[in-house]
């Protein structure tokens, strides 16, 4: 394992003063579950200063909100999502998501700030190979066995999938992200937050969040009136993997009609995946039986697949036609 | 990698592709070349450039004007790229030198150049018939070595792009970084074995690589100002 040094703030404020002073070198450390097997793997991109924030007051909670929302502190586990009746309440689709990320053990440690913002699980990236993560200048994905691992959709340089849950399942939502900087505090959208393969302070991430930025909350507005939603997931082995496609969907319905929608595809491309052609073929539809079906036939006509991985896409469209019989029985 | 300032650009398998028939009927009209053409025209082409590399005597004129004839053919059969163009001007923008670099002859290059309306991206066109301080002329790392040497470009600062193992070499030899464009995943596969500096999937992905390795050096500076202030 590569060798680190470990700080240990109090504040947000003192975390970020160490961010600033270590630039890329320095990364946050919460749960682990990522960044230790980074470190473990020895990867160029692996930082050599770790920031524990887990002594951080307020960045562990699940609260409601004034306005009937709730705010969830970044460092808050996923098994205390998962166990979280407030949310089970309001926003069981996204518990339902919760629960399908990875494996009990790995959810007691893991937490919602770390599942946003983690790396890629390509394993050429995992495996050390010098891609464009990793100090190289190739995509390996886009070349070799691509059949799990990799974008459907297209790429930038780098052709991995963005591989968290919680974020495709927060999409629908309208959830926020909170992020303190040196500047102050900034707020984006979750898709502002993780758009896919991005140049940040030199890197290739899939989020936007800077080295002196911290993730400190995720708030999510009050359930809207009417509103169904719904979480799946395929993957190879139904206990823990990561998605070989998911799908997060939610319906504002007038009695059989639907008014709104949120249709976001997980696992197919470098971002969660928000399907707007198909929210707009959803407005004003009576939903029935038949919708999934006909939907279908507007659903990721900018597909990409590589070599490997067509499926994927078989599967995300599969996953909108069970999706949609799902909300309708 | 040093921050990039130029970059070389061959027409064949990297702006357009290009019919494999003319190269073929050339390597095997005068070069003694035997069997099918290669389906590729980028393969077919680099083939002919190792065969006129080895050739100890030059073409006569007659057979020169026959070789031209057979290249103007491979250019009216070239498709370009439906990403070349935004491509070219993007890269432009960013204040990248482009100049191609081919072993095609001058007339067939200035052809390609025409037929498809590149001129105004282009500071040079540099072609095995160029003659610069001397040389030769000559295909291969000749007009990569003559583009350097016009355009008053470092070799560290420059990529060539190319899709066969042996444009790989070529850049190699002329000092240039060469990148791997992977238009097929199987050859990638087996070209990425060679050492390139980098590959990408598409020309569209070129203004990035350049723009990240940009940003790495501008980080490493940063770095090593804060280390030095420290």
């Amino acid at each position: 394992m590569k060798r680190v040094s470990i700080y240990r703030p109090s504040t947000v404020d003192e975390a970020i003063q160490i961010l600033s002073q270590h630039g890329t070198s320095a990364s946050v450390y919460a749960g682990g579950t990522d960044l230790l097997i980074r470190l473990k793997n020895r990867l160029e991109q692996a930082p050599s200063y770790l920031v524990d924030i887990k002594k951080i007051d307020h960045l562990r909670y699940i609260k409601e909100d004034a306005q009937g929302g709730v705010e969830i502190g970044a460092a808050t586990k996923l098994a205390e999502l998962a166990d979280s009746r407030l949310l089970q309440e309001k926003y069981p689709m996204l518990v339902e998501a919760i629960l399908k990320i990875s494996s009990p053990e790995l959810r007691n440690a893991s937490t919602l700030g770390g599942d946003l913002l983690q790396e890629v699980w390509c394993q050429y990236l995992r495996g050390g190979y010098s891609c464009w993560r990793n100090g190289g200048y190739i995509c390996y994905g886009a070349i070799g066995d691509n059949s799990y691992y990799h974008s459907a959709m297209g790429g930038r340089l780098c052709y991995a999938v963005y591989p968290g849950d919680a974020a495709t399942a927060l999409i629908p939502f309208d959830a926020r992200a909170k992020l303190a900087t040196p500047e102050g505090v900034k707020e984006l959208s979750i898709e502002q937050l993780v758009p896919g393969d991005m140049l940040v302070d030199g890197r290739i991430q899939s989020h936007v969040v800077r080295f002196n930025e911290i993730l400190t909350s995720v708030v999510i507005p009050p359930p809207k009136p009417g509103v169904r939603a719904s979480f799946e997931k395929l993957r190879p082995r139904g206990v823990w993997d990561f998605a070989m496609a998911s799908l997060a969907i939610s319906l504002q319905l007038r009695g059989k009609t639907i008014d709104d929608s949120r249709v976001v595809f997980g696992g197919i491309a470098g971002r969660p995946l928000r399907e707007t052609a198909v929210e707009a073929y959803l407005k004003g539809k009576t939903l029935s039986a038949e919708l999934g079906e006909q939907a279908v036939s507007v659903a990721l006509a900018n597909a990409a697949p590589l070599k490997y991985n067509a499926t994927k896409i078989d599967m995300a469209k599969g996953l909108l036609v069970s999706g949609l019989a799902r909300l309708n029985s | 990698m040093q921050t990039i300032e130029g970059l070389l650009l061959e027409p064949v398998g990297c702006l357009a592709e290009f019919p494999p028939q003319p190269f073929h009927e050339i390597a095997v009209r005068f070069f003694g070349r035997k069997g099918k053409a290669s389906p590729s025209g980028s393969r077919s082409y680099w083939h002919l450039l190792n065969l006129m590399q080895a050739a100890e005597t030059p073409l006569g004129a007659e057979r020169r004007n026959i070789v031209d004839e057979l290249e103007a053919e491979a250019v009216a059969g070239a498709s370009i790229y439906e990403d070349v163009l935004p491509v070219l001007a993007e890269l432009k923008t960013m204040g990248i030198r482009l100049d191609i670099a081919t072993s095609l002859s001058h007339v067939a290059a200035m052809s390609f150049v025409e037929r498809f309306s590149l001129g105004k991206f282009f500071s040079g066109v540099w072609t095995r018939d160029d003659r610069l301080q001397g040389a030769a002329g000559g295909v291969k790392p000749a007009p990569l070595l003559a583009a350097l040497a016009g355009a008053s470009l470092a070799p560290a600062a420059t990529m060539f792009l190319t899709d066969t193992v042996e444009g790989i070499k070529a850049a190699r030899s002329a000092g240039v970084h060469p990148v791997l464009m992977m238009n097929d995943p199987d050859e990638a596969r087996r070209l990425a074995m060679h050492n390139p500096a980098g590959g990408v999937v598409s020309l569209h992905e070129v203004p990035d690589f350049i723009r990240l390795i940009s940003f790495q050096n501008k980080a490493a500076q940063n770095k090593a100002a804060q280390n030095k202030r420290a």
